[in-house]
């Protein structure tokens, strides 16, 4: 995996590499947007990890001229304006997802992460986290290797949760995918979790409810 | 934005000229009329006294009038002009008994003449000529028989004197004006002086000095010189308000960093890894929190002095979720069980700035994810009511005591626990957004002996029901 990462602070560039490398990836940082402008002319990165405000202008210009090209590169914003204009412009202009410094490093990496496993879906089709694996072009999960044979909606509520995977799937998005938009009772989708919940026991993943919001498929704490 | 819309000096110039003009011009017309009627009063009372002149030259033989004209009667006819005199003495008979104006008296001239005296005025040719007559009753003599002496004369006597008369006149009114334009300007000038003054006196100010003007000025510019001063007076409180905010916040931000070096620089002191170890510890854990009331610090300034925005229509069902959404992504929330109550089918649009909204209800949920111990429930939720709507987070830790509890909105009270990692002023930027709404923040007990915090918002009319 190559990260990019464009920030001009070197404190803060250093732990970013520090914290990244032992992930397994290649990071390149670089403190000024033509720079960074050049890298992307000549390479191809996994994740950019994007600052917005560089000595020689603001970031999301790198952005807009990204997503111009048609480069769906995933984009985290980095920045200490957390104010929401400047986000929503950021999401408006195809980021793919946004942290206020200051932040935890364990943030940043679950969130790098997340980015990585969707970055990887889009050339890898098959949806994978850790143990588990979903292959909707022939609609077979798998766990360990070995094929998980299961009803039809569990396979869709599996199918949803790594879509989201190590993020909340809201409850909404669940319902739709599992009925369609027909009337159900507000505890069948708690039904199908249950269900998948004893087949994945064991397995070192867990679907946590986080209440009034949705479910989300995490590895079990060791 | 200030725009120049003309200058005083140009208004007050252009009415003192207004007003100037048409009266010089009235009193223009007045000067040339008076002139005339001044020239040919003179002039006429010169033609009645060489008529009585003529009169008295008259003599009678055989009954018949004879006439000598003397020369002073002349002489007061003639002027320096150069001008045609006329004269007749006419009998009875009509017959001119002598003079220059043979025929030119008509009968009904001497017919009105025989009652009273006449005075004309006659177009001849190119000239005019002014022509008196009257009927003279030789009373007392043999003769009864009455005659007429008339008498005239060309008008350029009259005109020489009359415009002359009106020469001076005009010289006199040109001098007026001039004096009075003199001292119009320099009653502008002097009647501008005190908004010059106010001008001077900000201008010499430094751009730090907010306190109230102290000036002389005319009752006119007394409103202006209160708005300043109410202004000054308002710029003083926030300015105050803001050096209150800072001094906290700089004492605030002092604690935590007075921390980090006193730690730091024991642990650069020892040569034993744990105690290095313990004290990168706490350096990050004091970092955090410094940030945290940095970044809290920062919105609670925007609160108290951004002018107010716009305020939008939101969906604050939406917002709510949106928020807790993402809260609930954070590391910080993964210890505890942070949830959503249902929320209402219907939208509840509220009308609010939602930046300041999202920021109310992030501040909520961190003041309850850092007062409650890891594994607490958090929950938030919408009760709607008939026109107001209340936003309220429970959760099940230890709560506060009874007398605390008024206290907690304001900025660094933290409810005596120290031990926490909060600044206090959580609440504080709440209560701020809240006030901002025209909400009601309330803090109370949970039915779990927590904490509940509710703000009451107005819902705005633009709801379904």
């Amino acid at each position: 995996m190559r990260l990019l990462v464009v920030e001009d602070d070197p404190l803060i560039a250093h732990s970013l590499t520090a914290a990244l490398g032992p992930l397994g990836n290649n990071v390149e940082t670089f403190a000024l947007l033509s720079q960074a402008r050049a890298a992307l002319a000549h390479s191809h990165f996994d994740l950019i990890l994007l600052d917005l405000g560089l000595p020689d202008g603001n970031g999301l210009t790198l952005l807009a001229e990204l997503r111009d090209r048609n480069d769906a590169t995933p984009v985290l914003i980095l920045t200490a304006r957390d104010g929401i204009e400047e986000r929503v412009k950021g999401l408006d202009l195809g980021a793919d997802d946004y942290l206020a410094k200051p932040f935890s490093l364990a943030e940043l990496e679950a969130r790098t992460r997340a980015l990585l496993r969707r970055s990887q879906q889009r050339t890898d089709n098959r949806l994978t986290f850790g143990p588990v694996c979903f292959d909707p072009a022939t609609g077979i999960a798998t766990l360990h290797g070995q094929a998980l044979a299961l009803p039809r909606r569990e396979l869709g509520l599996l199918e949803s949760l790594l879509l989201h995977a190590g993020r909340i799937a809201p409850r909404e998005v669940l319902v739709d995918r599992l009925f369609g938009f027909g009337e159900v009772g507000p505890n069948a989708l708690e039904v199908y979790v249950s269900r998948l919940r004893k087949r994945l026991t064991g397995s070192g993943l867990r679907i946590r409810t986080l209440r009034g919001l949705g479910y989300r498929l995490e590895e079990e704490p060791a | 934005m200030i725009t120049i819309n003309g200058t005083l000096k140009f208004r007050l110039a252009l009415w003192l000229l207004i007003a100037v003009g048409g009266l010089g011009i009235f009193l223009l017309i007045e000067a040339y009329t008076s002139a005339h009627r001044a020239a040919d009063r003179a002039f006429d009372s010169q033609l009645e006294a060489a008529e009585l002149t003529i009169a008295d030259a008259i003599q009678w033989q055989d009954g018949q009038p004879v006439v000598e004209i003397p020369a002073a009667a002349f002489q007061i006819l003639a002027t320096n002009q150069q001008e045609r005199v006329f004269y007749a003495v006419i009998d009875a008979a009509g017959q001119e008994v002598t003079g220059n104006l043979k025929g030119f008296v008509q009968p009904a001239w001497r017919k009105e003449a025989k009652q009273n005296p006449v005075w004309l005025t006659i177009p001849q040719d190119d000239v005019a000529i002014r022509l008196h007559g009257r009927e003279l009753d030789s009373a007392g003599w043999e003769s009864q028989e009455p005659v007429q002496i008339w008498v005239g004369h060309t008008l350029s006597g009259r005109q020489a004197l009359a415009s002359q008369l009106f020469e001076r006149s005009l010289t006199r009114f040109l001098l007026m004006v001039l004096l009075a334009s003199l001292l119009m300007l320099l009653a502008i000038k002097s009647a501008l002086r005190p908004i010059r003054r106010l001008r001077h006196l900000l201008r010499r100010r430094d751009a730090d000095d907010i306190r109230p003007l102290h000036a002389q000025v005319p009752a006119e510019l007394f409103d202006l010189a209160e708005t300043l001063n109410s202004l000054f007076a308002r710029q003083r409180e926030s300015r105050d308000a803001l050096l209150r905010l800072t001094a906290d916040a700089s004492h605030q931000l002092k604690t935590p960093l007075a921390g980090l070096q006193s730690t730091s620089e024991l642990a650069l002191q020892s040569t034993n890894p744990q105690t290095w170890y313990q004290a990168l510890e706490t350096v990050h854990e004091s970092a955090a929190r410094t940030s945290r009331l940095a970044n809290q610090l920062l919105s609670l300034a925007r609160l108290r002095h951004a002018s107010a925005q716009t305020l939008e229509s939101l969906d604050l069902g939406t917002t709510l979720r949106d928020c807790v959404m993402e809260w609930a992504e954070r590391d910080i929330a993964q210890h505890h069980d942070l949830g959503l109550a249902p929320l209402p089918s219907s939208p509840v649009r509220i009308k609010a700035e939602p930046w300041a909204i999202r920021e109310m209800i992030g501040n909520l949920i961190d003041n309850a994810l850092r007062h409650t111990p890891r594994g607490s429930e958090i929950t938030l939720g919408l009760e709607r009511g008939t026109d107001e709507v209340t936003l309220f987070i429970e959760d099940n830790g230890p709560g506060v005591s009874e007398a605390m509890l008024d206290r907690l909105h304001h900025p660094f009270e933290r409810a005596g626990r120290q031990d926490t990692l909060g600044s206090g002023l959580g609440l504080a930027i709440v209560d701020s957004i809240a006030r901002r709404h025209e909400g009601v923040l309330r803090v109370q007990r949970s039915t779990t002996s927590g904490l509940r915090v509710s703000v009451r918002l107005s819902l705005s009319g633009l709801n379904e029901k």
